[in-house]
């Protein structure tokens, strides 16, 4: 082996050095006068020089360090910070280290017209990309969801479904406060799910609401809002656990919080069947357009609950899911290309996603309240689960629990705030369809 | 001028789609909760009618029989069985040799057809 190396390196040599050698078959077959072969190798020789030079040049004219602006500096370094929060603090990394790394990936400088950004079409980034534009891998996602959630604690108390719907007050308040700053009516609509705390669904309806290439009533284009909103609504959802624990404590009285649930009854798998069709045939009948979302949503479901299928729910919910949730990421990270993000528009879409974070906590924990106001003794439920009714699954059911065992130690609320977590899903969900319906 | 029509119109189509938006999700989302809640148990019934058993009233099926068996229970019981299967990796034998493989003969692997000697 060392010796098939020896004699390639010799032979490497040889080939670099053979112009100096005079080994070279072309200039003894010139066959010049000496004296004009030595005025061409001159003028070679300074051109090669200042050639090189220029070639330095131009090479130095093609990197990141020519090209970098601010913009692409500062959204490296939000990127790095994305992954530090991921890593260091623990905050949905599955999300927060692809989306991280892509916004690096989609911030380094480079020169225009070779096919290397993600918004050039024909390069690898922009076919990947198209999987977000055209709203591809958010059904793909929610198929994922589907084969991984229980829906029995939704079954066995079906009126904790109204706090999945009251949540979504935020995506509708967000829709209007976005009107009132001057956006238009699609692009509000898009902006507003991101109260929805869905990722996917915020992906989806932005790709068919706020995509860049409808054409609004006025003859103008519609902006293209994908990349900030994916960003805002993804990088909320990492935040649930800082967002949503002093809301509770501001709202919800020390009393109320130690409220214990009745363990909820267990559900027989003829139910958990029942559950994926009928629910699809009800929801996707009152909003047909949540079809994508939906429909694949309970047929994971159906996979799972079957207990025939066994081997497709795994793969959706763990080789399926990684496989999308890796592209999604990565692509959404890139799509904050400096020069198109960092945008009032943007500015003002990351407010108002905190404040339809907000919003939609509040709905939920008011309504939980309010709901209370019916129930009695046995009945009752604690009003912290209406936070886990922003849908953000499971994070905000953790943190719900944690808050529960912080005023009780013993008092363990997971179950019980799983289940208008996933109704909040359903719900956002719902209310995308609702709005493309009326908008798209 | 035209300007702010247009955008009073739109912020009044904003609060249209703000309320009906609202009151499709509740409506969709309680309907759902209200089949749960109802609808099931009938329909359960009826299935039980159509297979077997008549006699039984639509207060024994209902899932209340199971009332006594909680989340809690199942997920003790879950443990326990966790802690148990997990235990059997201790009880393994201690004894660890390599054992001599006898592979039988098969002409998938036999050295006669290699690559070298032909046939």
């Amino acid at each position: 082996m060392k010796k098939v190396i020896l004699i390639f390196c010799v032979l490497s040599l040889l080939i670099f050095i053979r112009p100096a050698l005079g080994l070279n078959s072309n200039t003894n077959t010139t066959g010049n006068t000496p004296i004009s072969t030595n005025q061409v190798d001159e003028v070679e020789e300074s051109g090669s020089y200042s050639g090189a030079f220029e070639g330095i040049k131009q090479f130095y004219n093609y990197t990141g360090f020519a090209n970098a602006t601010s913009g692409n500096l500062l959204m490296i370094f939000i990127g790095i910070v994305f992954i530090y929060l991921g890593i260091k603090f623990d905050y949905e990394p599955l999300l927060l280290i692809p989306i991280g790394a892509g916004v690096i990936i989609g911030n380094i400088p480079f020169v225009a017209g070779n096919q290397t950004g993600i918004y050039e079409t024909g390069s690898v980034l922009n076919y990947l990309y198209f999987g977000v534009v055209k709203g591809i891998y958010p059904p793909l996602i929610f198929l994922g969801i589907g084969a991984m959630t229980d829906f029995s604690s939704l079954i066995a108390n079906p009126k904790l479904m109204l706090l999945g719907a009251a949540a979504q007050i935020g995506v509708f308040a967000t829709f209007l406060g976005a009107l009132y700053l001057g956006f238009s009516l699609p692009e509000a609509g898009a902006i507003g799910i991101i109260g929805g705390a869905d990722g996917p669904t915020a992906i989806f309806l932005s790709s068919k609401l706020a995509n860049g290439i409808n054409i609004l009533a006025d003859g103008t284009t519609v902006k293209n809002l994908i990349g900030p909103i994916a960003i805002a609504a993804y990088s909320y959802m990492a935040l649930v656990p800082v967002i949503q624990p002093p809301l509770m404590r501001l709202l919800i009285s020390k009393e109320d919080r130690k409220i214990k649930m009745k363990p909820p009854r267990a559900v027989t798998q003829k139910e958990k069947m029942i559950f994926p069709v009928v629910a699809l045939i009800l929801t996707t009948f009152i909003s047909p357009s949540a079809l994508p979302l939906l429909g694949m949503l309970f047929f994971g479901n159906l996979l799972k609950e079957s207990g025939r299928t066994e081997r497709l729910a795994d793969t959706a919910r763990t080789k399926l899911i990684d496989i999308v949730t890796i592209l999604l990421g990565v692509t959404v990270g890139a799509s904050t290309q400096a020069d198109i993000f960092i945008t009032k528009d943007s500015m003002l879409i990351f407010g108002l996603g905190a404040i339809s974070f907000v919003i939609a906590t509040c709905g939920g924990l008011l309504f939980a309240k309010f709901m209370n106001l019916f129930l009695k003794g046995d009945n009752k439920i604690n009003p912290l689960i209406g936070a886990a009714g922003v849908s953000a699954v499971p994070d905000s059911a953790r943190v719900v629990h944690t808050e529960g065992l912080k005023s009780d130690s013993s008092n363990y609320l997971l179950m019980h705030a799983m289940a208008p977590n996933v109704s909040g899903v359903i719900g956002s969900a719902i209310a995308a369809g609702i709005i493309l319906s009326f908008l798209g | 001028m035209s300007f702010i029509p247009l955008i009073s119109d739109q912020i009044s189509e904003g609060y249209v789609i703000l309320i009906t938006g609202l009151l499709i999700v509740f409506c969709s989302l309680l309907t759902l909760s209200l089949f749960f809640k109802f609808g099931l148990p009938v329909m359960l019934y009826v299935y039980k009618i159509i297979t077997k058993r008549k006699d039984k009233k639509i207060s024994e099926i209902k899932v209340e029989a199971d009332k006594d068996f909680t989340g809690e229970i199942a997920a003790a019981i879950g443990a326990a069985v966790h802690l148990y299967l997990d235990q059997q990796h201790d009880h393994e034998s201690a004894i660890l040799t390599i054992k001599q493989v006898k592979k039988p003969y098969s002409p998938w692997s036999s050295k006669i057809y290699g690559t070298q000697n032909r046939l």
